[in-house]
């Protein structure tokens, strides 16, 4: 559904100094330099997948996005949103897309939100049924109504953004581009506007691309994952398997014995791996992957205590992509 | 194009009467504004004419050139749709790109968000002030077959108006003080469309410029076919023709600039 061959982006930076002398020699001379904000960008997103693109800031997320929703031409390389180039085919593609972008509106700012989309009925020509059904979904999920006939300049950051998220669907899209669709929204809103996105991927096979920094965003919508770094994509794949390059795992235990001297046992019997003690005077395990097998752990701590409880759980996303971002890990 | 797709462009014109109905002090001002205009210009004519018994070239006697210069600012004020300013503002706050993102045209959606601006300022500050001067001073009432042309000829002028608009908004692309790039064109183009001196009195060279510009169709063109400046059909036709070309010409040419321009789009952040 999403396609992207070598996409690159760069753009000419005027150069200035610092300071008002800096400022000024600008008037003079102009030197500008080339910033390669994406550099040979290469993916593929299939039809019906939720796919989060994340990357540190300034990795060239936005401007990917930029590029896929038609707004801006690539400096070189290719894409395919449903089958059109977005930049070439602008229109066409912008029928076939929604976009949340969490810091710009896509409302009639002078309007109340109602207004927008009986202007959105009309732009994308939506039928009646199809409208009243995602009227209805919109009402039922986010509580629209609630934002009454106030202009979108007078609402706050949270109201907006609910009807932001409802703008970019009203349509049916094929593909929904969500950049930072949870922006100043809370917990509770947070969660609707997961079910809601989760709900028209079920229901309609909406491709979803969402770039957040926002991790419960991505692991409570996403099956896949792009991570991209300076540029470039250095991991893709399912979210499990991004997870599982992680080069540290834990186990949580319980049993029956003192702490300390089960905390000196394991930084004996197991060189490398670091226990302590959390809460419920649990012992936490976390142990080099390339130095231990689970199994091996597993055996060392059922050999040696006399373990009541156990879980292991999964690898923390945030720890695995601040590895990745600093370059430790190379997909 | 079809009906249904210039349908779409309707809530853009519907949406754009909407937010504007909410500034309502938008329009006193402009009646203020266009009143005060007129009154500067008509008693500033008096002065002239009282030294010039004769009457003026161009066969502008007072009451005529009265109406000339009441209905000039009237044009002036249809022609302020707002449209450079809405885009240049658009392309510099970067929220062009939410705009790229509708099915539609870009110009054609400005085109028609600025009818209703024109249209409402046409009625709802023009109206009264032409009312106010008809009562004050003595004008001379145009014929029907004038207005008819007037008609005609004041909706191109309106095409005129928005393609110079138009391009004026996209050099916001280009450069950012769009504020300098406007009051240059508020008076260059003011001045040429014949909006403050009619073409008929211009200096000779002065006049000959003005004649091969775009704007003597915004401004002198309408008036000259609603007074009867001209010379038979033919002279009525040969107003409207260069009023269609010149239209036409800025549509092609703001239509190019805007796909030059849209393939550089830079929207940094956000």
């Amino acid at each position: 559904m999403i396609v992207a061959e070598n996409l690159v982006k760069e753009f000419r930076v005027a150069e200035r100094g610092p300071g008002l002398i800096g400022s000024l020699s600008t008037l003079f001379s102009r030197e500008h330099r080339l910033v390669r904000a994406v550099s040979g960008v290469s993916f593929e997103i299939p039809a019906g997948t939720k796919a989060a693109y994340i990357g540190a800031n300034g990795a060239g997320k936005s401007t990917t996005v930029k590029m896929l929703t038609g707004i801006m031409t690539p400096t070189s390389g290719r894409a395919l949103v449903a089958g059109l180039e977005p930049y070439r085919e602008r229109r066409r593609n912008a029928a076939n897309i929604g976009v949340v972008f969490g810091q710009r509106s896509q409302l009639w700012w002078d309007l109340p939100v109602p207004d927008s989309f009986r202007i959105l009925r009309r732009v994308h020509e939506i039928p009646d049924a199809v409208y009243r059904r995602n009227m209805a979904l919109f009402q039922e999920l986010l509580d629209l109504d609630a934002l009454g006939n106030t202009p979108v300049r007078q609402l706050s950051l949270g109201q907006r953004m609910r009807a932001e998220v409802a703008a970019s669907l009203v349509h049916d899209p094929k593909v929904v581009f969500l950049d930072e669709p949870t922006v100043g929204l809370d917990l509770v809103l947070k969660e609707a506007v997961r079910r809601l996105v989760n709900h028209v991927n079920a229901e309609l096979g909406t491709t979803v691309l969402l770039t957040s920094h926002d991790m419960g965003d991505i692991t409570a919508i996403c099956d896949r994952v792009l991570v991209v770094n300076h540029g470039e994509v250095v991991h893709r794949g399912t979210m499990h398997e991004l997870l599982r390059t992680a080069d540290t795992r834990a186990v949580v235990f319980e049993h029956h014995g003192g702490p300390d001297e089960a905390i000196s046992l394991i930084g004996k019997g197991l060189e490398g791996a670091s226990a302590r003690l959390v809460d419920g005077g649990r012992i936490r395990v976390e142990y080099p992957v390339a130095r231990w097998t689970s199994r091996q752990v597993m055996g060392f701590l059922l050999d040696h205590f006399d373990v009541t409880d156990c879980v292991a759980p999964e690898p923390d996303l945030e720890m695995v992509l601040r590895r990745i971002y600093a370059g430790r890990v190379a997909a | 194009m079809n009906a249904s797709a210039l349908r779409r462009y309707t809530p853009f014109a519907a949406s754009s009467l909407q937010s504007l109905l909410q500034y309502r002090s938008t329009f006193l001002i402009n009646a203020l504004t266009a009143t005060t205009a007129v009154g500067v210009q008509v008693f500033l004519w008096r002065a002239v004419y009282g030294g010039r018994p004769g009457g003026l070239p161009g066969g502008y006697d007072l009451p005529r050139l009265t109406t000339y210069v009441l209905l000039a600012q009237v044009l002036g004020l249809m022609q302020a749709s707002r449209v450079d300013e809405e885009v240049s503002g658009e392309v510099q706050r970067g929220d062009i790109a939410v705009s790229l993102l509708r099915p539609v045209s870009y110009p054609l959606a400005r085109f028609a968000a600025g009818l209703p601006v024109s249209l409402t300022n046409a009625t709802l500050v023009a109206v009264p002030v032409v009312a106010l001067y008809a009562l004050l001073l003595p004008l001379t009432a145009p014929t029907w077959g004038g207005m008819l042309l007037f008609a005609v000829s004041a909706a191109l002028s309106l095409v005129i108006g928005f393609g110079v608009n138009l391009l004026v908004g996209l050099a916001g692309f280009v450069t950012t003080n769009i504020w300098g790039v406007r009051v240059v064109k508020d008076s260059v183009v003011a001045f040429f469309a014949g909006q403050v001196v009619p073409l008929a009195l211009m200096p000779g060279p002065l006049a000959a410029v003005a004649r091969v510009l775009p704007f003597q169709g915004m401004v002198d063109g309408p008036l000259r076919l609603l007074l009867g400046r001209y010379d038979g059909a033919a002279g009525a036709a040969v107003i409207l023709t260069a009023q269609l070309g010149w239209a036409a010409a800025l549509c092609a040419l703001a239509a190019l600039a805007w796909r030059g321009a849209v393939r550089r789009v830079e929207v940094l952040g956000g």
